[in-house]
């Protein structure tokens, strides 16, 4: 496979000096995110994000398994993320590159570790059977802000998916399909974001959602993942430069107001699609679904 | 429904196309030539490399087979002489599935990967298109289905399949532009003369001469056949790059 081709001299040289006299390639401000669109597909669970030319496609599955012998009461999720040539012509088939690598595990920790997602919820009969919820990240373009796109992906995919209803006696489930039974939600505690700083001039510039040729530029990156209560789930931090706490806790100020943008964003767009599907008014009569 | 393809709308790969049809939604993205690894690397010809990704999961020996099939056709559909020791890189994912094949309802044979192969190498040419790579000819591909009544079935949709009771066989034609054969792929049981009769419908819906000049099918809005749908999407994306001419 061909080598990502790295930035020259001379870009790298321009970017910067543009970033010192507060200028960024594309003209937005140091704090904005590029335009972010979010389609869902026909089915359930698809979710489509372009974060300008980023593109990243979730799809949430599930199937009935055995859970865990040592976690009986609890469903299992897992999600996986696996570039393709598509995305860029460096990414290989099967060797996961450090960029992967990193995606995945603050996903894990952002998503999964956090309690994102109401796993016994998922639990069908204790120790015998549970759904098994797989979220697959799918890379369709590739232009810088992976983790951002990624996370927004997988946390819209997850509240538009609909699970199958279940009805069980006694050690006996059965499994509606969609024809049969109107699907339920999942049950999802909170929605956590990801947003992503770039650090340049070791620590004294930083930018909100850098595309790929400011990423290549960058001298480290700050993850913060918070949801819009302003709990943060999870701090990361890759790359040489050192930052100091105060511009952290800066960062945490300037992220949250990005995850209550975003989360917002998320529910319209999730209230559009249900009004789509929603055609003739029936959805409320179908669902079996109790307040809580 | 006919089919609908969007080229071009990928900003890194060299060439790439969303074919959608009956509920397939394929998302196909070419880069090439680009340099090959040593181990791949042939000393007359161009290595393509095809790499179909499934919408949930990771890929199995089925999506393995579905490569090893595209690639030997695509093999004698690009002019791989014309690019000695490069790679043509051809990446297929399956953005979403019928109904019935995602929730795993329905029969073994509809489960089966042919059901997706026609799209898949129909998504791939239409890449291949957009990344201008050199072609010895264009590819039509189709799926016909047989019934257990006798009945032949073509490329046919979600609620066709739920109509139909039981299927006996499925055979998946490619066809160039000179209407030769390039791959004939089947599974289930028939005997020759249904599989002639199922290759001569698959034929007629890939390359069925019209008898109309091209411009009069404009008229009718949906091309006839897949060769007529090729040919619109080609000519769209000729007047598109040479806008600049044609502009006032």
């Amino acid at each position: 496979m061909p080598r990502e081709a790295e930035i020259s001299l001379n870009e790298r040289e321009f970017i910067q000096q543009a970033l010192r006299d507060h200028i960024r390639l594309d003209g937005r401000p140091f704090d904005t995110f590029r335009a972010l669109e979010l389609t869902f597909g026909n089915e359930y669970g698809v979710a489509d994000v372009q974060l300008g030319n980023t593109r990243v496609v979730a799809r949430i599955s599930a199937e009935v398994t055995a859970p865990f012998p040592d976690r009986k009461f609890d469903g299992i999720f897992s999600i996986s993320t696996e570039f393709s040539p598509m995305a860029s012509p460096s990414f290989e088939v099967g060797r996961p590159s450090d960029a992967e690598v990193i995606l995945s595990r603050i996903l894990e920790k952002a998503i999964r570790r956090s309690g994102a997602l109401d796993t016994e919820s998922l639990c069908i009969i204790a120790g015998l059977k549970c759904f098994s919820l797989h979220a697959d990240l799918h890379v369709i373009d590739h232009d810088g802000g992976l983790i951002d796109a990624s996370c927004i992906a997988v946390i819209a995919a997850l509240q538009h998916f609909r699970r199958p209803d279940v009805a069980v006696e006694g050690e006996s489930a059965t499994i509606f399909s969609i024809r049969e039974r109107e699907p339920i939600p999942l049950s999802i505690l909170h929605h956590p974001i990801c947003v992503t700083f770039s650090l340049y001039e070791s620590g004294e510039i930083m930018l909100v959602d850098a595309n790929l040729a400011e990423e290549q530029v960058r001298e480290g990156e700050v993850v913060i993942t918070m949801n819009k209560h302003g709990e943060v789930c999870q701090v990361a931090k890759y790359g040489g430069a050192s930052v100091d706490a105060l511009v952290i806790l800066n960062c945490i100020n300037v992220a949250l107001e990005k995850v209550k943008g975003i989360t917002k964003f998320i529910q319209s767009k999730l209230e559009e699609d249900a009004k789509k599907r929603d055609a003739g008014g029936l959805m409320a009569e179908l669902s079996a679904e109790n307040a809580r | 429904m006919a089919p609908q393809a969007l080229l071009s709308h990928l900003h890194r790969a060299d060439g790439s196309a969303t074919y959608s049809e009956k509920g397939y939604t394929i998302i196909g993205s070419v880069n090439g030539p680009v340099e090959v690894q040593r181990r791949d690397e042939l000393p007359e010809e161009a290595a393509i490399d095809v790499n179909v990704r499934p919408a949930a999961g990771i890929g199995s020996p089925n999506e393995r087979h579905l490569e090893t099939l595209i690639q030997a056709t695509l093999r004698h559909v690009i002019l791989v002489q014309n690019f000695p020791r490069t790679l043509i890189q051809v990446t297929l994912q399956v953005r979403s599935l019928p109904e019935e094949q995602s929730t795993g309802n329905g029969s073994a044979i509809l489960k089966s990967s042919l059901m997706l192969l026609p799209h898949l190498l129909n998504t791939a040419l239409l890449a291949l298109l957009s990344a201008s790579i050199p072609l010895s000819t264009t590819l039509t591909s189709t799926v016909v289905m047989i019934l257990s009544s006798g009945k032949l079935l073509c490329s046919p949709s979600s609620a066709d399949l739920v109509r139909a009771q039981s299927i006996q066989s499925v055979h998946v034609f490619a066809f160039s532009a000179q209407k030769s054969l390039l791959l004939a792929e089947s599974q289930g049981e028939f005997d020759i003369d249904e599989w002639d009769e199922a290759c001569e419908l698959a034929e007629d819906i890939c390359c069925k001469e019209t008898g109309v000049a091209v411009d009069e099918m404009d008229v009718d809005g949906k091309p006839e056949n897949l060769e007529g749908f090729l040919r619109d999407v080609v000519r769209e994306k000729v007047e598109k790059e040479q806008m600049w001419k044609t502009a006032p």
